[in-house]
């Protein structure tokens, strides 16, 4: 028997006039690390990373589940609500959580919708943030699905989202963590994993933005799988090369779930993308 | 490919968790392998015929079209990036899906499975 050493624990935050009570789990200890999950997830996808005794030794790792996704409850009144994420309620939503949690200038790292909303903030709150670490992340791509087949009342969207992510999985992926994945999505809420596609395949408005991203102030490393149908290498570099200082790193036998799917092939990727960040706030002031 | 679609056919017959999953699932799928025709008709998730075509009076409720180069790419213990999946196949060119895709996105792991019953498994390929 083992206890990890992950700590989960709640904060209530008002984002955009909403009252939420957001979950975040946290581990370890020095330069704060705030980790954005994917769509259709959930905080469970950074376990593997928080509980790396090296890498917490030296990094604070804190996670949270957006609204309406894992322990995260829907607001109030949700039963009447249809769940669109927008890049506005998104941005509002981590620099709430950071300020609720006195991070000083934490880096950001984010997977796929998660690390657009990285370089979001990369452009347009840089300030808040020491650095940006943004995994299987691009400028856009529009949906070559229809999203609405996640959520409708004659079939389980959860189960029809995983079988779709699938494709985006690596066939290097440990099996019992490919499933692991792939249970999040199967477990989110009704109408969870459109909802975050809709920010996700609707929202173009990064792709003019990435030339104000000053990198000599808040460096940004985009990181890749070759197997990620979603965000491909061209994506990845694409948008890399469309911001001044971006480096990029393509993960050949990755997929775009790499701290989840593949933890072990993932962890050196992560560890290189730390060190570009800064030490700590204070140094990259 | 008939030889193949067979060997599948007993595999799949004899896949208990398939034999789950698909159990709403009795529909014909046409399958297109450099242009020849394969009509395979599950009932309940099992596969219970396959029928060699040129058929133009077989009605079918979704294809998938592609060339025998990209399944044996497909069917590599550990296919390159987007030969991994179906919908791989598709952005890469080499797969069309055809007909009602909604019926196959219903049964999607389903039908991703059977499809990839020739690959050996993880640990059949990291033996």
């Amino acid at each position: 028997m083992s206890i990890e050493p992950i700590i989960g624990r709640y904060v209530g935050v008002d984002i955009a006039g909403t009252p939420q009570r957001i979950y975040f789990e946290e581990a370890g200890q020095g330069r704060p690390v705030l980790c954005l999950h994917t769509a259709g997830a959930d905080t469970r996808q950074w376990r593997h990373l928080m509980n790396d005794a090296a890498i917490t030794a030296e990094n604070r790792l804190i996670a949270f589940d957006m609204p309406w996704h894992g322990k995260s409850l829907p607001p109030e009144g949700f039963e009447t609500e249809e769940y669109l994420l927008t890049t506005e309620t998104y941005v509002a939503t981590v620099l709430a959580v950071a300020k609720a949690l006195g991070l000083d200038r934490p880096v950001l790292a984010g997977c796929s919708m998660g690390g657009r909303i990285a370089l979001q903030l990369a452009a347009l709150h840089p300030a808040a943030f020491s650095g940006f670490i943004a995994i299987e992340a691009s400028d856009f791509q529009p949906a070559w699905y229809d999203i609405d087949w996640f959520h409708r009342p004659d079939a389980h969207g959860g189960e029809m989202g995983a079988a779709l992510v699938s494709a985006n999985i690596s066939p290097y992926a440990p099996e019992a963590e490919r499933w692991n994945t792939l249970w999040m999505f199967m477990s989110s809420g009704p109408g969870v994993f459109r909802g975050d596609l809709s920010f996700y395949t609707g929202d173009d408005s990064l792709i003019g933005r990435l030339g104000q991203i000053d990198t000599a102030r808040t460096p940004v490393h985009i990181i890749v799988g070759a197997y990620d149908l979603t965000c491909t290498p061209e994506d990845a570099r694409r948008t890399a090369g469309a911001i001044p200082g971006a480096t990029l790193a393509v993960m050949d036998q990755l997929g775009h779930f790499p701290m989840s799917e593949h933890p072990a092939g993932f962890r050196p990727f992560f560890v290189e993308a730390l060190a570009k960040m800064p030490e700590s706030s204070a140094s990259a002031a | 490919m008939f030889e193949r679609l067979q060997g599948m056919q007993a595999r799949l017959n004899e896949t208990p968790h398939l034999q789950r999953l698909g159990r709403l699932f009795s529909e014909t799928v046409l399958l297109s392998v450099d242009g020849d025709e394969y009509y395979l008709s599950f009932d309940k998730g099992r596969l219970v015929q396959v029928m060699p075509g040129p058929s133009r009076k077989t009605p079918y409720r979704f294809g998938l079209i592609t060339d025998a180069a990209a399944l044996d790419e497909f069917w590599q213990p550990l296919p390159r990036p987007g030969f991994h999946d179906i919908f791989g196949l598709v952005k890469l060119g080499r797969a069309q899906i055809s007909g009602d895709i909604l019926v196959l996105v219903k049964n999607l792991r389903f039908f991703k499975e059977f499809m990839a019953l020739p690959r050996p498994s993880g640990v059949e390929a990291r033996a």
